[in-house]
């Protein structure tokens, strides 16, 4: 066996710029490694100095995939730095809008990311000539889970109408009764999608590693908008202690930090989700995660993608049971938020479609930022990348060249990577 | 109108290099309307149809060839056999947006008193030919009482220029005048005089406008001396 030389640089079908770098000498890997390349953002410092109500609008421009995730959490930050209470219709609707990204953003990275790898083409687009019908069940998906947020937010990205305490602007009683017509017509979409990927789900490795996964968890639902901090190894722990959870340091290959917990990595998103949280999970999500023999714990890192899948149904159904809900109390359209700043230090957590979420402000007395810190799911995942990637690289050495490429793309993949969002706050130092 | 002896023959002339068949006393601008080719109109109603003065200049096309060349209003050219209009050259992009400049230099732009205000065609127009002519508040629907100025919220619409069918305060949220300032005076005194009655200071106008331009904010600031709040 000689040499390999495999240097991926950028990788596609992501967001953002990550490269693969793997050396191999007679059988023996010498180097692999997951370099993130992107350029800090700079998003905590830009903060300081604003008002309050400015600090969802600014912070949700760090992604454009997780913007209504970043929204709520920074309200939820804002909140909690200030003592907000939100009503009972306000958090229903905003579990509601996690839905709305939860299903954009899943059927996003299914549908048109990893499909291409379960055909093995090159991008979504050969799959149009072959598999129109599959491609068009998942735009309609895709489109339907746009609509369903810019009806929520004001926007299908970055939200308009969420405040903190509350909203701006109200969806009607009728639009959210149609909103649930559509999603029950689409169930059967859903099924269709899900037993389209279920018949290629062979084409996803098996690979699996021990490691430690982190999501929000609570005791009666399926954690997206609110809990603790949960971890498969270690138990629960409040949000506000988030700090001791992501131990975030820094390594030469990366302009992103590196985050480990209670062993050398972890990994958050909807395979950590699942792992903790699936007994919450919606009959429909149930049976899915049955026939793609899913049980908690599952070590397989791609199995994030059919995980994704599986909370893809059970944001369906539960959207479906909230507006019921809502419907059933009654839509108070005129409630407004009514907000007093104040000095604090307030920490929210939102488990957005890539993992668990964390905005830390502190406000000074008249309601403008002083410091702010924002920890990003892609940046928790980087360290796992990497641990997978030194335990995955050399099982694959005896497979010719493009194989072990596409293997290792198919393994950053299946993390949903964000790589842009997750460079944050680099300490520079100049040296003259 | 054409006598009734040529009824029932059809013609066909060209719209856009596309040929269309259609009766000989249409106008081009029925047969562009029958045949979903999208030509403005202000002072055309459909509901008195036969009612058709060519004044406001908004349908004009331009005559390609089997006619005089040159401009001219679609709701009055007649058809005839091998007429050949163009519907979205230069020219007529040009000559529709200078229609729409005079109209809005006529108009009152008291927007936040007008009852069009949300759903008003000129500020579509200025909107389609990107026109700094009108304010935010010509395309808000919050009108009267439910104004965010009168919830004591620093909206920038008054003094913004309209270009986005008011995304933000439709939902809601204030507008943050991310378009930059409008550059007529008048627009502006109107506007200033909106943050007055609300009780805003010249301070908390001067910080919302932070978002706009250097050179804009001179302009808005001349006007707020020429108008004392200064």
């Amino acid at each position: 066996m000689g040499k390999i030389h495999i240097d991926v640089e950028h990788l596609t079908r992501v967001e953002g710029h990550g490269n693969i770098v793997l050396n191999a000498n007679s059988g023996k890997v010498e180097n692999v490694q997951w370099q993130v390349p992107e350029a800090p953002r700079f998003f905590e410092s830009f903060v300081r100095g604003r008002p309050w109500n400015e600090l969802a609008h600014i912070t949700s421009r760090i992604c454009g995939i997780c913007s209504i995730g970043h929204t709520l959490t920074s309200l939820k930050a804002t909140e909690a730095a200030m003592g907000i209470e939100t009503s009972e219709q306000t958090q229903l609707l905003r579990r509601l809008a996690i839905h709305g990204e939860n299903t954009q953003s899943h059927i996003l990275h299914v549908g048109y990311l990893i499909a291409p790898d379960l055909f093995r083409v090159g991008s979504v687009l050969p799959l149009i000539g072959t598999h129109p019908d599959a491609v068009l069940k998942v735009v309609k998906l895709h489109r339907l889970a746009n609509e369903f947020s810019d009806l929520l937010c004001g926007r299908t990205t970055h939200p308009v109408s969420m405040a903190p305490g509350g909203f701006t602007w109200i969806p009607s009683e009728k639009d959210l009764r149609n909103m649930k017509m559509r999603w029950a017509e689409a169930v059967e979409v859903t099924n269709d999608v899900a037993e389209i990927v279920l018949a290629n789900a062979g084409g996803l490795p098996s690979f699996s590693r021990e490691t430690e996964y982190i999501s929000l968890t609570s005791d009666d639902e399926y954690a997206l908008y609110d809990g603790m901090i949960g971890s498969t190894d270690t138990g629960k722990h409040p949000v506000e202690g988030y700090l001791k959870i992501t131990n975030e340091f820094v390594v030469p290959q990366s302009t992103a930090k590196y985050c480990k917990h209670a062993r050398d990595s972890y990994m958050v998103g909807a395979l950590a989700r699942f792992n903790l949280n699936s007994r919450h999970l919606s009959p429909l999500a149930k049976h899915w995660a049955g026939k793609f023999h899913l049980k908690p714990i599952n070590y397989n890192p791609f199995m994030n993608s059919v995980a994704q899948l599986v909370e893809f149904v059970h944001s369906v159904e539960d959207s479906i049971a909230i507006i019921d809900k809502l419907l059933a109390k009654g839509i108070d359209r005129r409630e407004r938020p009514k907000v007093k700043p104040k000095a604090g230090r307030g920490v929210g957590a939102v488990d957005v479609p890539r993992g668990i979420l964390f905005h830390d402000y502190t406000y000074d007395e008249k309601g403008i930022c002083r410091k702010a810190n924002c920890i990003i799911p892609t940046n928790q995942n980087h360290n796992n990348i990497q641990k997978d990637f030194e335990a995955f690289a050399p099982t694959l050495l005896d497979k010719p060249g493009k194989e072990i490429e596409l293997n290792l793309e198919m393994l950053v993949r299946a993390y949903d990577p964000c790589i842009s969002c997750s460079t944050h706050y680099l300490k520079v130092k100049l040296v003259h | 109108m054409m006598p009734a002896k040529t009824m029932g023959v059809k013609i066909k002339m060209t719209i856009d290099g596309k040929e269309y068949e259609c009766e000989p006393n249409q106008t081009v601008l029925d047969v562009a309307g029958a045949n979903g080719i999208p030509i403005p109109t202000l002072c055309f109603n459909p509901l008195f149809a036969s009612h058709r003065s060519g004044s406001c200049r908004m349908c004009l096309v331009e005559v390609v060839a089997g006619g005089r060349p040159g401009l001219q209003p679609s709701c009055t050219l007649p058809v005839s056999s091998g007429l050949s209009v163009s519907t979205v050259s230069k020219q007529v992009y040009r000559a529709r947006r200078l229609a729409v400049e005079f109209l809005v230099s006529e108009h009152t732009q008291k927007c936040r008193d007008c009852p069009a205000s949300g759903g008003c065609t000129l500020a579509k127009f200025c909107r389609d030919y990107d026109i700094n002519g009108v304010p935010v508040c010509s395309e808000c629907p919050n009108q009267r009482e439910s104004c965010l100025l009168k919830r004591g919220v620093l909206c920038m619409g008054p003094i913004t220029y309209a270009n986005c069918n008011a995304y933000c305060t439709r939902k809601g949220y204030r507008c943050e005048g991310c378009h930059s300032t409008l550059v007529n005076e008048d627009v502006l005194r109107f506007g200033l005089a909106a943050y007055r009655d609300a009780g805003f200071r010249a301070e908390d106008i001067l910080e919302g406008a932070e978002v706009f331009a250097h050179d804009k904010v001179s302009i808005l600031e001349a006007v707020m001396k020429r108008e004392g709040m200064l």
